[in-house]
């Protein structure tokens, strides 16, 4: 569903994103982690088509975000790490338009309007300027549109940056019944707890590559040190977060443990 | 790869129509019209009121102005009309092509709407057209709101046709578009192949047009003092000007057509001239329409291979050392007042960093500088001067107003937001409100009396009146700052984050309407006594000694202090203990 294809993007002289190659199927929910300045916002912004790749391709339900970005864009849902919404219109209007957009049609619309706004509890204030929203209110509103349309593949940016605990839940679970319908998701996280918890595979970029690419079980025997054939570290397993801290050092050395 | 089916929900989904979308972008505006109206009638309705009142106005006052000068010109020199429409208007047209590449840069690529219209299935081109309707509006209003009453004006004086004043808005539209459009071409072909270039050429190319502009200006009306004004001097300038007169320009086609519009045959017959007219406008609609076409196209090309190009510019790294005038300003004096030069220093810094604020402080007064380098061109009677001095000073103190509103008044406000790094320092709330004060007092003291120098200067007035000016400066400095500061701390909004949002708000204008007050009465109660003292000399009463002139203009100048301390103290003192209470 989604694919990227020997992708490199370079600002200038700096190597943002190296080469990536990079199949995800339907229904599969991707972690992508890593630290600041990895090139996780690059990968993001060429997946949404906001940036396009130096060489590569990437390609959404088998279009091309390049050649052919609006059939690309009407299988995306798109949730960025900053909420932007009019604030001269309601919710419930920015979900209109947005339905406009994907040429909805009005009897579906108006259902999958009202679905979304009991989805994410935003039925108090839908009908209020979005001007007048807390960070909280505004993502949930984000998250609602884009799942509007229903779209193949979900990309979120930081998603939970501002909810509450309950809405947190809210999205988890709904993640959850979306991707067991077929929905794809590409999630970049800094939150090792949550992509453990979510995600299908996990991808870690350090310095513009993919470090790591595998299951969270496959994360999480490295951890361990099940099944690497090193009888040191099955001695002393590692938790998530020191393997996470080792495969993201830059020097390889590690950081203190 | 190939493509896959869509999801169950996605199969419903089509990418819609141009047409479409142009409907629904168009609902988007009215939404957005609506609920801005309602909420301006709501919470604003001094400003709004305020801004219907001063643009009739302006308008009335325009209208009025222009209609003598037409009748003036109409008398003398009838064939210099086509002249001064084809200066005045490719001057606009210059102005335009800039002023709405500039607009549409920002709303093609740098706002957050940009990039979410990005990522949705929607063209290009309709983004373009979306966005440049935007830009149109904001660069087009001010040329109608300064051409609808030069051109109304026109053919009430040329005794014009009624078609005539039915054609005006079509002709304005058509040839705004035409700028309009080409700025928003030449900023698409700049964004996606210059993307590294793209502010700096914006930014020497807006300044060489400029300076082209008062350039031209400046060669056609520059000439010896004693000509100024007479037929050899207009006879020149008219010469000087004759290079704006170019067929091939949209401004040629406006001027034309509008002259036609207004002309009568000598029989009194209309019928030709309005062919003649419709000729023009139809040039005018053509290639606007065309350079849209042209544009939609550049559109679907260069949109986001630009867009792409921005975000792929990393911004420029530099490193801001601490300047000799912050560290002097910083550990000079005693070390109880360093927190309030602490906080001075800290808003220097950011006003100096915030290039929107400092080079629109440069560029108005520099064209007030420029303005009063020029009036020595003519020459003025005594009183006559005198009086033209004091109208500066009140532009000087209406230019400041419009500064202290727009910047000043909002710090307090945005100073609230940032409690929490205030609030845990050693400083206590007064001293960030005087803190304020003196940033605004001494940094418009400067400019607004060298600038009032010079215009007495070049005026020729004599050193006591200079002097009563410059005491006038610094009480229209310390009252406007005083007001702001005040009122600001006293009104302040400490959820918005946009400073030209709070400058709008309730304060804002406020602010603004009793700033403007305080300066026409300073002017006022000082002026009106100089003025009757000049009128005394010039009647041949006595004009040696202590006269009861000199009284008048000493008490006079008494009642501009006695404003001046009251404009300080009263709004600071509201305003200090308003923020002394005050619960972020």
């Amino acid at each position: 569903m989604i694919s990227f294809e020997g992708v490199t993007r370079s600002y200038g002289e700096k190597l943002a994103v190296a080469g990536i190659d990079l199949t995800i199927p339907r229904g599969e929910l991707f972690a992508l982690l890593g630290p600041n300045g990895a090139g996780k916002t690059t990968t993001i912004k060429m997946l949404v088509g906001l940036l396009r790749p130096s060489r590569g391709t990437v390609t959404v339900a088998g279009h091309d975000l390049v050649r052919n970005p609006r059939m690309a864009h009407l299988h995306l849902g798109y949730v960025p790490d900053e909420p932007c919404l009019y604030e001269k219109l309601t919710g419930r209007e920015f979900l209109w338009f947005i339905a406009d957009m994907f040429g909805m049609p009005k009897a579906a619309a108006e259902r999958r309007i009202e679905a979304e706004i009991a989805n994410f509890e935003l039925g108090e204030f839908a009908d209020d300027l979005s001007e007048s929203y807390s960070l909280g209110m505004r993502q949930r509103l984000v998250f609602a549109s884009s799942l509007l349309h229903d779209p193949d593949v979900l990309v979120l940016d930081e998603p939970m940056v501002g909810l509450d605990p309950r809405s947190v839940r809210i999205v988890k679970d709904l993640l959850r019944e979306r991707t067991r319908g077929g929905m794809t998701v590409f999630m970049s996280t800094h939150t090792l707890a949550m992509a453990e918890e979510l995600a299908d595979r996990v991808g870690i970029m350090v310095r513009g590559r993919l470090r790591f690419l595998g299951t969270v079980a496959d994360l999480r025997a490295r951890a361990t040190g099940l099944g690497t054939g090193d009888p040191a570290a099955e001695i002393e397993p590692q938790s998530l977060e020191q393997l996470y801290l080792d495969i993201t050092s830059a020097d390889g050395a590690g950081p203190p443990r | 790869m190939t493509p896959q089916p869509p999801a169950a929900g996605a199969a419903l989904l089509r990418p819609i129509t141009a047409g479409e979308e142009s409907g629904v972008f168009l609902r988007l505006r009215w939404l957005i019209a609506r609920s801005t109206l309602r909420e301006m009638l709501r919470t604003s309705r001094l400003r709004v009121s305020l801004v219907i009142l001063l643009s009739a106005l302006f308008w009335g006052s325009l209208f009025g102005l222009f209609h003598e000068a037409f009748t003036f010109v109409d008398s003398l020199h009838a064939e210099v009309i086509s002249l001064l429409f084809n200066a005045f208007f490719s001057s606009l047209m210059v102005m335009l092509v800039f002023s709405t590449g500039i607009l549409l840069y920002s709303g093609l690529y740098t706002t957050p709407e940009a990039r979410l219209l990005l990522t949705l299935p929607v063209r290009s081109e309709t983004i373009f057209a979306h966005k440049f309707q935007e830009a149109f509006w904001f660069s087009s209003w001010g040329f109608i709101l300064l051409g609808s009453p030069m051109l109304t004006a026109y053919g009430i004086v040329r005794h014009a046709p009624w078609p005539y004043f039915v054609f005006l808005l079509p002709f304005m539209v058509a040839f705004v578009a035409i700028p309009a459009t080409l700025g928003g071409i030449v900023c698409m072909a700049m964004v996606a192949w210059m993307p590294r270039l793209r502010l700096h050429a914006l930014a020497i190319a807006f300044g060489a047009a400029l300076l082209a502009i008062i350039g031209l200006a400046w060669m056609a009306l520059a000439t010896p003092r004693a000509d100024a004004m007479s037929a050899a001097w207009f006879e020149q300038v008219f010469s000087r000007l004759s290079i704006t007169e170019q067929r091939m320009l949209p401004s040629w086609w406006l001027s034309s057509g509008l002259i036609e519009a207004a002309a009568r045959a000598k029989d009194g017959s209309v019928a030709r001239h309005q062919a003649e007219a419709l000729r023009y406008l139809a040039v005018l609609v053509s290639n606007a329409l065309m350079l849209q076409l042209v544009g939609r196209q550049a559109a679907a090309r260069l949109h986001r291979l630009g867009a792409s190009q921005l975000v792929s510019e990393i911004p420029t790294r530099r490193k801001r050392r601490m300047s000799w005038f912050d560290e002097f300003l910083s550990r000079a004096g005693t070390a109880r007042g360093r927190p309030l030069r602490l906080l001075i220093v800290k808003d220097l810094r950011i006003f100096r960093r915030d290039i929107s604020q400092w080079s629109q402080f440069a560029i108005f007064f520099g064209l007030l500088g420029l303005y009063f380098w020029n009036v020595r061109v003519f020459n003025y009677q005594h009183s006559y001067a005198a009086m033209i001095g004091f109208l500066n000073l009140a532009v000087v103190g209406l230019i400041l107003s419009t500064f202290t509103t727009r910047f000043v008044f909002p710090m307090i406000s945005l100073e609230g937001r940032r409690f929490w790094i205030l609030g845990l320092l050693p400083v206590n709330r007064d001293q960030i409100v005087w803190s304020k004060f003196l940033f605004s007092f001494v940094g418009g003291i400067v400019p607004c009396c060298l600038l009032v120098l010079l215009s007495d200067t070049m005026l020729g007035i004599e050193p006591w009146l200079i002097a009563l000016h410059e005491v006038c400066c610094v009480v229209l400095c310390a009252g406007l700052s005083g007001i702001a500061v005040g009122i600001g701390a006293r009104m302040p909004d400490l959820r918005e984050i946009s400073p030209s949002k709070i400058a709008s708000g309730f304060g804002g204008t406020l602010s603004l309407v009793i700033s403007s007050l305080f300066i026409i009465a300073v002017v006022l109660v000082t002026a009106v006594p100089v003025h009757l003292r000049f009128a005394a000399e010039e009647r041949g009463f006595a004009s040696t000694g202590w006269t009861a002139a000199d009284r008048g203009v000493a008490l006079g100048l008494t009642a501009a202090v006695v404003l001046g301390l009251l404009a300080t103290f009263l709004p600071l003192f509201l305003g200090l203990r308003a923020f002394r209470r005050l619960e972020p």
